[in-house]
């Protein structure tokens, strides 16, 4: 890591000392002192040398924030088109959650049978429950097949059959012939390390082109001035120095938001920075109610037991040792799609057939397998049960809980990666932002995404950021002025979480924070649950006006920097919750026990003939689009219309709305 | 400058092949894989990554902050679990050879699950990460007291003011 870290740092320095960079840039390699006034109220602890500051000035004609796969993807496809870019990221670039994953990547090549990516796209639209937007749905699908091969020719070595072609293997949700033809197979592999070859490939392409990366760099905000994006400010963790990096273009690639819950499967960096910057810039994010729940975590860690697990045909069990999915869903039974199983799995819980002394839970049982096969085909699985639960998976089975997964809410775009707002009846392009990844919502997922769509999602919209940024402006291009204090509020506020003295700790609010988000906003959902939450998570918000941190350092200041991931995760996670108590429906991965059904603009369970369409503000196929002002932390709740025609009818009819079952 | 940046890239790139093939030799014992064909690792061998150098005239105690900054901040949830909590217990007492091998063991290795399969004995060790550290890891992984480990431990251990 270090070596990359001093790699970034020399071609950093070479970037700042070349005699080719416009004036404005070198001169301000001098240090620039930020004095931070009228922030002065814990002024008690901090002397004067400790507010101030020094700040350097960077020019790109992008940034990148994160370095996950989609972060990756934007990076060196823009410096692959030749614009100087920057990728400024908290961990180093494999550190990235997308290693994690292990699944796969849907794309129809059809090694395995017939495929068309017209059957991927009618499942995806199908798995979004009509929430997702048709063009860029169309636009993923489509060019899944081509992004796989250019992965492929990248360097990524994809499982093969035995002729020699990519792998596929068959993954809940995907189908063939429009939901007529069965179980497809669609999702290529390397072996099990997707995530970490994906991530291990993008990166060593980056390096080919000359990308800058600024390593273990935290991203505070970012620079808005007259509705545009001119880049962000960070704090560079290893010395503590504010880094201001002016860019024409910038993309955000920061993943999800999955730590705002108790009970997660996402490494403990998920703490959707990228969303917090956006919504203090003013910006609104879409869809945070919808949270997927992965059905398998470990009871109380999290750790993932993966939906392979079922794939080899393990089974859900509750208390009678009922095979329970195959009354919930008597054709795809334990492989149905994700939300289908956590819902199942919950109301198995509530109606009290859970397992366990509190019988909150349920059990996955793989013993009735053969132990050969549990070895080579789910060996991770084994260990991981026994340290994490204590269960020999050969005897036992493991005890499971619906458990946070992905987000398929994020900072709304358009298909090209344009971060968009909605205003007068359209959707407005904020110029110079981009968004993509987990953090981005094209919105792809819609109301739930399916498995191995999130790797593609990954690449198509990373790639897509870069093809946009190329198409509309050229490397060298002339940056727009900014002001000589920009990015003053971010380091104000940093400097005042530095020295916070208040009387709540960080790790008790954000516990609090987490308990409530779980107990008020998790997989079921219902009026007077939410509501009292929002009320709750409101109060929760005010107390990080009485935050206590403890270490005034400002080098490698983990507790800093978990603070100020803290005030990301709260951003977060206030949108999400009064996002879900507003939407009174069920639809995907939001069900409402006191709206069970999905309130679209006609009826479509029943003849459409004669029916009138519903207005606007009377039916719940639309888009969140929601606001926070971060000083009271108060939700505001905009509504954009879903996207329902593909990007060309000729090719690809847009799917119309139906009632989903699988 | 840049094209010797970018020779010794490779040469490092070159050097750390033999490492990488013995790494690609052991990937076998893995989690799920379904019916997919062995993993060739050939990106491993092929697509050299710059290597990792250990930071040179660097005081113990930032060190030591770094470190745990890393321990906390993993690319998945069992890393962010068990790094965590061991630094907790091992970080302020170990010796700067103890630090040094800490710092390549979760540094070094590009994959964040080969550490875990390393630290749960599901793979053996490469030669280069073995030692005290590592059988300290390994032996804190077995979890003997059965202890919950659900989640990274909270920061504030560290405030002197609170003990």
């Amino acid at each position: 890591m270090a070596a990359v870290c001093a790699a970034s740092r020399v071609l950093t320095k070479r970037v700042l000392s070349s005699k080719a960079l416009p004036a404005a840039c070198a001169g301000s390699a001098r240090n620039f002192h930020f004095s931070i006034y009228g922030q002065k109220d814990s002024a008690k602890v901090s002397s004067d040398i400790s507010t101030q500051y020094p700040v350097v000035d960077h020019e790109f004609d992008a940034v990148v924030v994160g370095a996950g796969g989609a972060g990756l993807r934007a990076a060196f496809g823009l410096s692959e088109a030749g614009f100087n870019t920057a990728c400024v990221t908290k961990l180093f670039p494999t550190r990235s959650h997308t290693v994690a994953a292990q699944g796969g990547i849907n794309a129809a090549l059809g090694n395995m049978e017939e495929d068309d990516w017209r059957w991927h796209f009618y499942d995806t639209v199908k798995g979004s429950d009509w929430l997702g937007d048709q063009d860029a749905i169309h636009y993923m699908t489509e060019q899944a097949p081509a992004a796989v091969v250019e992965l492929e020719n990248f360097g990524m070595p994809f499982s093969r059959t035995e002729d020699g072609r990519i792998y596929q293997r068959a993954f809940g949700g995907q189908s063939l012939k429009f939901g007529k033809g069965g179980q497809a197979h669609r999702c290529c592999c390397v072996a099990d390390r997707t995530g970490h070859s994906l991530l291990h490939t993008l990166y060593g392409r980056s390096l080919r082109y000359d990308t800058s990366y600024f390593v273990e760099y935290f991203a505070l905000d970012l620079l808005m001035e007259d509705g545009e994006c001119r880049g962000v400010i960070a704090l560079c963790m290893e010395d503590g120095s504010i880094h201001r990096f002016r860019a024409k273009n910038t993309v955000i690639a920061t993943g999800g938001y999955g730590r705002t819950y108790f009970s997660c499967t996402s490494a403990h960096t998920s703490t959707g920075d990228g969303n917090a910057m956006v919504t203090r810039a003013g910006l609104p994010c879409q869809d945070l109610e919808f949270v997927q729940f992965h059905p398998t975590g470990i009871y109380g860690a999290g750790c993932l037991i993966t939906e392979g697990c079922r794939g080899e045909g393990g089974i859900l069990i509750n208390s009678e040792g009922e095979r329970f999915m195959e009354r919930y869903a008597p054709n795809a039974k334990d492989l149905a799609s994700r939300d289908v199983v956590s819902r199942s799995m919950t109301i198995e819980i509530r109606e009290g057939r859970g397992v366990g002394p509190e019988k909150d839970h349920v059990y996955l049982q793989l013993h009735h397998l053969p132990p050969q096969q549990l070895a080579t085909r789910l060996p991770g699985i084994s260990e991981t049960a026994m340290i994490f639960a204590g269960v020999d998976v050969t005897k036992e089975p493991i005890p499971v809980l619906p458990t946070v997964h992905y987000n398929m809410g994020g900072i709304p775009t358009n298909y090209k990666g344009q971060v968009i707002t909605y205003k007068d009846g359209e959707d407005k392009v904020v110029p110079g932002l981009y968004a993509c990844g987990e953090a981005g919502c094209a919105s792809v997922h819609g109301a739930n995404r399916l498995g191995a769509n999130s790797l593609l999602d990954l690449v198509v919209f990373g790639r897509a950021c870069a093809l946009t940024i190329a198409d509309i402006c050229t490397p060298g291009e002339k940056l727009p002025p900014l002001k000589p204090n920009a990015g003053e509020e971010s380091v104000a506020n940093l400097d005042k979480m530095r020295y916070a003295n208040g009387s709540t700790r960080t790790s008790e609010i954000r516990l609090n924070m987490q308990k409530t988000m779980q107990s008020h906003a998790a997989v079921f959902r219902t009026g007077s649950v939410l509501k009292e939450g929002c009320e709750k998570m409101d109060a929760i918000y005010q107390t990080m006006n009485d935050i206590k941190t403890f270490d005034r350092g400002i080098v490698w200041n983990t507790d800093l920097v978990e603070t100020l991931e803290l005030q990301n995760l709260m951003l977060n996670a206030v949108q999400t919750i009064h996002s879900a108590e507003a939407r009174k429906e069920s639809r995907g991965a939001h069900a409402r026990e006191d709206f069970k059904d999905r309130m679209d603009e006609f009826d479509y369970s029943k003849p459409l003939q004669g029916q009138e369409r519903k207005p606007f503000d009377q039916h719940w196929r639309k888009h969140t689009l929601s606001y926070v002002d971060p000083k009271t932390g108060k939700v505001t709740l905009e509504y954009r219309p879903v996207i329902d025609n593909s990007l060309s009818e000729e090719d690809c009819s847009a799917i119309p709305p139906a009632i989903r079952s699988y | 400058m840049f094209s010797a940046l970018a020779a010794s890239r490779l040469v490092s790139g070159l050097c750390r092949v033999p490492w990488r093939q013995a790494a690609a030799g052991t990937l076998s014992v893995r989690g799920y894989r379904g019916d997919s064909p062995e993993d060739s690792g050939r990106d491993l061998i092929e697509i050299p990554l710059p290597p990792w150098q250990e930071k040179t005239g660097e005081p113990l105690d930032i060190k030591r902050r770094r470190l745990l900054y890393e321990s906390r901040k993993r690319g998945m949830l069992e890393n962010c679990i068990l790094l965590s909590l061991f630094a907790k217990q091992y970080l302020n007492t170990m010796t700067e050879a103890q630090l040094q091998q800490y710092d390549k063991l979760i540094n070094e290795p590009s994959n964040d699950w080969d550490i875990y399969y390393w630290a749960t004995e599901a793979q053996p060790t490469p030669p280069d990460y073995q030692g005290e550290v590592m059988d300290m890891l390994q032996e804190f992984t077995k979890n003997r007291e059965q202890e919950q480990r659900l989640r990274a431990p909270d920061l504030e251990y560290l405030d002197v003011a609170k003990q």
